[in-house]
């Protein structure tokens, strides 16, 4: 799963439960899969670690002409 | 010189030297006309009294030689370098000694800004008619990019511009920059090979095409037809920022989304971190208010319900009640009580009903009853 389909689930089932026409069991569930992906967000944001990586060098010398 | 042929029986055989001198002198019924093209393969030596050179078709890379006396070429003082396009006003020649056809060079004239304005509005509105700028294109970027391709040049400001701007918004992000030529004759290729390197890359998602300010020429690479169809096709979304604002090279045309600045263009590819995080919480504590919600509404519907099981045994006896009643009621209009109560009496001799008046005869007993009680009577 990606972030971004991580986010969207986590709105729906937001907009979902303000909605308030789930059942009790459903309510729960999507309370439970709400906090899973909340939590795969955020665990996402913190391990990301930023990094800036040069390509170019490879290419330069990957070129016979370059 | 004729051209004459040498006599085998019935067969006509041109020597070489007869062959090429004959096309030679057919070429030169041909028109005085302006070519244009790239130059390449540029020969100027101080010992040849000729100057040769290639003139390449840039869209298919079609070739044709060129030539001019090195006294005239010089002459012309345009210090021409290879892959600069130009004009040369000639006409077609045969090299006889070999048998080569070339152009000869009467005057050259360098491309000016006019010739590649008007080129370059030819070029837009062919890939225009293609649909190649077509909003329907477009692809939206991706909210939150794995990786961000980044093509630049080895200008420093571009570059620092578009990783400051990310990074200061989006410190978990990761780049992956190739630099490449974006300025001169063999930028364009060199950009477009950057470009299919960075796609190959694994999990790069968006691509920034970053360039700082420069001249109309500097500017021209980024409207070259490789270039611009490299970006339209490129597998993922790509973001240019080329130039100044008002520079419009016909890649941005191409592009996903244009921004007019490199710091513009780090922007639009990441999402704001805190934003980010802020909208995470915000979600977290709609999750759980929705949820409370929810439950309250069933724990509401429940007592409501209940409510409702426990006033059902009321309901009934009190229904059953006013059924009687009604029924009562109906009872009471049909008896003949009611029509006592109107004054009506009746009459019963022994118990039974005086129909007649000759069912009595004087001195009988009979009994009276009327609405609210009986009595005797005698008939007289």
């Amino acid at each position: 799963m990606t972030y971004e389909e991580a986010e969207k689930e986590l709105t729906q089932i937001v907009e979902q439960l303000e909605r308030g026409d789930a059942g009790l069991d459903e309510a729960l569930k999507l309370w439970e899969r709400g906090e899973e992906l909340y939590r795969f967000c955020a665990a996402h944001l913190e391990a990301a670690e930023g990094r800036i990586e040069e390509l170019s060098k490879r290419v330069d010398s990957a070129r016979p002409d370059g | 010189m004729k051209v004459e042929p040498i006599v085998y029986g019935d067969r006509k055989v041109y020597t070489v030297a007869a062959f090429n001198r004959g096309v030679a002198e057919w070429l030169q019924r041909l028109p005085t006309l302006w070519v244009e093209g790239e130059v390449t393969d540029l020969r100027r030596q101080a010992g040849w009294q000729t100057v040769f050179f290639m003139l390449k078709d840039p869209e298919n890379g079609a070739c044709l030689s060129a030539a001019m006396p090195r006294g005239q070429f010089d002459a012309l003082r345009l210090d021409l370098a290879n892959g600069e396009r130009i004009h040369v006003y000639g006409r077609p020649e045969l090299w006889p000694q070999k048998g080569e056809l070339r152009l000869r060079a009467l005057s050259i004239e360098r491309f000016g800004i006019g010739e590649h304005l008007a080129a370059l509005e030819r070029l837009k509105a062919r890939l225009a008619a293609e649909g190649l700028f077509a909003e329907s294109r477009k692809r939206p970027l991706p909210r939150l990019p794995r990786r961000i391709g980044l093509v630049t040049g080895n200008d420093a400001a571009a570059k620092r511009d578009v990783l400051t701007a990310i990074q200061s918004r989006f410190p978990p992000a990761r780049v992956v920059v190739a630099e490449t030529l974006v300025q001169g004759q063999r930028a364009a290729a060199a950009m477009v090979e950057a470009l299919a390197a960075i796609c190959a890359e694994p999990e790069v998602d968006v691509v920034v095409l970053a360039r700082g300010g420069g001249g109309f020429e500097d500017l021209l690479p980024f409207s070259d037809e490789r270039l611009v169809r490299a970006v339209a096709g490129c597998p993922v979304p790509v973001v240019t920022a080329v130039g100044h604002e008002q520079d419009m090279p016909l890649c941005d045309l191409a592009a996903d989304r244009r921004a007019s600045t490199p710091t513009a263009a780090g922007r639009l590819v990441v999402p704001d971190l805190e934003e980010l995080l802020a909208g995470l919480g915000r979600a977290r504590v709609a999750l759980a208010r929705g949820t409370r919600r929810t439950l309250d509404r069933h724990s509401q519907r429940l007592a409501h319900t209940h409510e409702r099981l426990r006033r059902a045994p009321v309901l009934l006896v009190e229904r059953r009640r006013a059924a009687l009643a009604q029924k009562a009621g109906r009872l009471r209009a049909l008896s003949p009580r009611a029509t006592l109560d109107r004054g009506y009496a009746i009459v019963r001799r022994d118990g039974a009903l005086v129909r007649t008046s000759g069912a009595v005869a004087p001195g009988d007993a009979i009994s009276v009853e009327v609405a609210d009680g009986a009595f005797g009577a005698r008939v007289e």
